[in-house]
């Protein structure tokens, strides 16, 4: 009679494996695309020649953001999504809520790349890392994300499954939180149609993007894809995760412990020094569960190590478990402010990344794809043989990379840091320190392109596989009961009825979601409020003015070109640092910069001291060509500044949005005072620059705002601390 | 205005509350996992991958194995 009854209750459905079709197509293609980007901008930090015929869009400082991007956010999120759409679905028992909002998702999403692919390398940016694409493509990520969140939540509400799997768990904190990452950090006044200045200014605005970029590390590269793992490892071995309880603690580790760590970022800048302690100590305390969770991977394979030998897919996933536990060992390593402040600003923090990227996210992502090929287009691999070349280019290709970029970094950082036997800088000239990379940066080319390489082999074996699908695809139709219908009956048996109320509790995703979010929350508010709130985080300093009309416009044009790719403005107090840049940076110093521009990378040296340090016509000839002045210089050339007009009329209007934020702009902000003062400035400039025997005519052209904006950085110190000499400011830093 | 409320109002202690809290919560976590009586659950939890067609609870009353 019961059995009669639940028979007659049971539900029909299908899972949609066209939209994981879809999301894996994508991913193959901005794989490629932004793996050969990657590849391009490697070449250009070999050699400069590689910048093509000095054309302003295949410049470095615009491509390296359009490599960062395409592989987070196309390669890796499209890996996420056809992962996601696969197992959930799987997981519940359960269609998507609604075939449309995928559609949508995924038309959304690719819409979202092809303008990031179109808009960076036109110059278009927030010039914040990772949170590069203009206010319009915000808003459209924000609205494809929640159409993404209502489809994965209505999911889970029809699903047929009374527990939801760990991987789901992981679903729900990564869609949770970036959300939340991304509205915050993105928070910007607009100032035209693809131009914005963020809401938050200086030490503020380095914490909430840090805060915003460690996160998107954790919840967009890695919780995600730990769902995966915890998915698609248990089914390519064919046995479930060694240990389950084991998953769950990994799940909850991360959540407390993530949101936490960004200001490791931010070690001896002019972030306080309490933020940095913990998100340092948070950092240290992560290695912990990411080592289980690593474990955890590892040890599914237990007895089956065997098939290891033999099948690629699981090479794939070994390496790739492998790479999430080197980066998630070295990832606290480095948040260590000893061993940060050696590698901060050099290629190590490159390779780290890189190690987390190749290893985790990319073998991940090809194992998951050669397990789904023969599933989702119901045809056997096309070759196994190349799945194994595949695999031992890509892992050489790893190495290669990594091993190179490591020394590199590690050089560098000791080279920045030297002092010969007088007590002077043993390589005061930045570029030697460079130099000594160019082997180590054609090592990296050659490893990216067997990575490359491997990857358009893999591309080609899955496509010639989708080939031979059949004429249409068979999709079943499975029967389950209804969740209510059958808890019902569950409850009737009495077995379960002890039980009951965290059976609720953990079978309602609501709530799970909410606590959730209240972690993540809870965390962020404590450890970013006090920096908002609190007066002495960030002393003011008097002698610090805001940028005039035109410098303005000159470091809207160093945003433009990416210039902060390579080039830090923040001087930590070290004395390898006081005496090679000057004056340690002060809190106080950026007040009025909407965004920061402090750096993490130094291929160049640090520029927050520049201003005055060489005269206007040095600048002039140093950014028509470089390696005119510095001949071995790996700069990009940029003489289109000295002929393209500088666009006064738009002035007024940067300069309004800054004054609504409430940078302090007098004068400036009556209409038309904006360009006028930025004329008559640009005019003086021009003048002495002629005097100093330069170039006549640059009044109104480009390379005169940022001129004038280079040689306004660090002055309003100098000016403070040095009132009565013209001298560079001695340095007073220093461990 | 604000920041000088911010900055005399003493809220620096709810930063301890709130690690506290976070501490208890973790022990709950601890406890909810390891505790022997949930054992079984989770056995039977982390099967879920292995089977795309039948949901492993709740399943229809007489089909499970």
């Amino acid at each position: 009679m019961a059995v009669g009854a639940a028979a007659a209750r049971l539900e029909s459905f299908s899972y949609d494996d066209d939209i994981v079709r879809k999301f894996l197509f994508a991913t193959l293609l901005w794989g490629v695309v932004g793996m050969l980007v990657g590849v391009l901008i490697a070449l250009q930090m070999a050699n400069p020649i590689f910048n093509i015929g000095e054309l302003p869009w295949l410049s470095f400082g615009r491509l390296r953001p359009l490599h960062t991007n395409a592989v987070i956010f196309a390669f890796a999120g499209n890996a996420v999504f056809t992962g996601v759409y696969y197992s959930s679905q799987r997981l519940l028992k359960a269609r998507m809520f609604s075939d449309a909002l995928s559609k949508f998702h995924f038309w959304g999403w690719q819409a979202i790349i092809v303008s990031a692919a179109l808009t960076l390398p036109l110059g278009f940016t927030q010039a914040k890392e990772y949170a590069e694409l203009e206010w319009p493509i915000d808003i459209a990520i924000a609205v494809v994300w929640v159409a993404f969140g209502i489809n994965f939540f209505g999911t889970i509400a029809k699903r047929r499954e009374r527990h939801l799997y760990v991987a789901i768990w992981f679903y729900i904190a990564s869609i949770i939180t970036v959300a939340l990452l991304h509205i915050f950090n993105n928070l910007s006044l607009p100032a035209g149609p693809l131009k914005s200045y963020s809401i938050y200014a200086g030490v503020q605005d380095a914490f909430m993007q840090w805060w915003y970029g460690h996160n998107a590390v954790a919840f967009f590269l890695t919780t995600p894809f730990l769902g995966l793992m915890y998915y698609f490892m248990p089914k390519a071995v064919e046995r479930p995760v060694f240990s389950y309880r084991l998953s769950i603690l990994h799940f909850w580790s991360l959540v407390f412990l993530y949101i936490w760590a960004g200001p490791h970022h931010l070690h001896y800048t002019a972030l306080p020094d309490w933020a940095s302690t913990f998100g340092m100590l948070f950092s240290v305390m992560l290695w912990m569960p990411s080592w289980g969770g690593m474990v955890n991977g590892l040890l599914t394979l237990r007895g089956a190590w065997s098939k290891v030998a033999d099948d690629p897919i699981l090479k794939f996933f070994v390496v790739a478990v492998t790479a999430y536990g080197m980066s998630t060992f070295e990832g606290p390593m480095l948040s260590i402010k000893t061993v940060n402040s050696l590698a901060h600003y050099t290629d190590w923090v490159i390779a780290h990344v890189h190690t987390g990227a190749l290893g985790w996210n990319g073998f991940l992502t090809f194992g998951m794809a050669y397990w789904l090929a023969p599933r989702i287009f119901q045809a056997p691999l096309h070759s196994k043989r190349l799945m194994e070349i595949h695999f031992w280019l890509g892992t050489f290709g790893i190495l290669l990379y990594v091993a190179a970029i490591y020394s590199g970094g590690v050089t560098q950082g000791l080279m920045w840091r030297a002092f010969d036997e007088t007590g002077r800088l043993a390589y005061p000239d930045f570029v030697e320190t460079v130099m000594k990379l160019m082997p180590m940066y054609w090592v990296r080319v050659a490893g990216g392109t067997m990575y490359l390489a491997g990857v358009i082999v893999g591309v080609y074996n899955l496509l010639m596989t989708w080939r031979a699908r059949p004429a249409a695809y068979t999709n079943p139709v499975l029967q389950a009961p209804p969740l209510a219908a059958a808890q019902g009956a569950h409850t009737s048996t009495g077995g379960f009825v002890s039980l009951n109320w965290h059976r609720a509790w953990e079978g309602l995703p609501l709530t799970f979601s909410v606590m959730t979010a209240v972690a993540v929350i809870v965390a962020s508010l404590f450890e970013i409020l006090p920096t908002f709130l609190i007066k002495s985080n960030v002393p003011t300093i008097a002698s610090v003015k805001p940028y005039t009309p035109l410098e303005l416009a000159g470091r809207d044009l160093y945003i433009r070109e990416g210039c902060f790719n390579c080039h830090s403005q923040m001087v930590r107090p070290f004395r390898w640092e006081t005496e090679r840049y000057g004056e340690y940076s002060k809190p106080g110093e950026s007040v009025y910069d909407h965004p920061f521009l402090w750096g993490s990378r130094r291929i160049g040296p640090d520029l927050a001291r520049v201003g005055g340090k060489y005269p206007d016509l040095w600048h002039v000839r140093h950014m028509a060509n470089p390696r005119e002045i510095v001949q071995r210089s790996i700069m990009p050339a940029y003489p289109q500044l000295e002929q393209k007009a500088l666009d006064f009329a738009g002035i007024q209007s940067r300069v309004d949005a800054m004054a609504m934020l409430g940078v302090p702009y007098g004068d400036a902000v009556k209409a038309g005072q904006a360009s006028a003062m930025a004329r008559a400035q640009a005019t003086e400039l021009a003048a002495a620059i002629v005097s100093q025997g330069g170039p006549d005519g640059l009044a109104d052209k480009e390379i005169i705002a940022m001129v004038a904006y280079l040689q306004r950085l660090g002055r309003d110190l100098k000016a403070a601390t040095t009132a009565s000499t013209s001298a560079p400011a001695a340095a007073h830093g220093g461990q | 205005m604000r920041t000088a409320i911010m900055s005399n109002s003493g809220l620096s202690a709810y930063a301890e509350i709130a690690l506290i809290l976070f501490a208890i919560a973790f022990v709950g976590v601890l406890w909810r996992v390891f505790a022997p009586r949930f054992r079984a659950g989770y056995d039977l939890q982390s099967r879920m991958p292995l089977d795309d067609l039948n949901p492993q609870e709740p399943r229809p009353r007489g089909t499970e194995s």
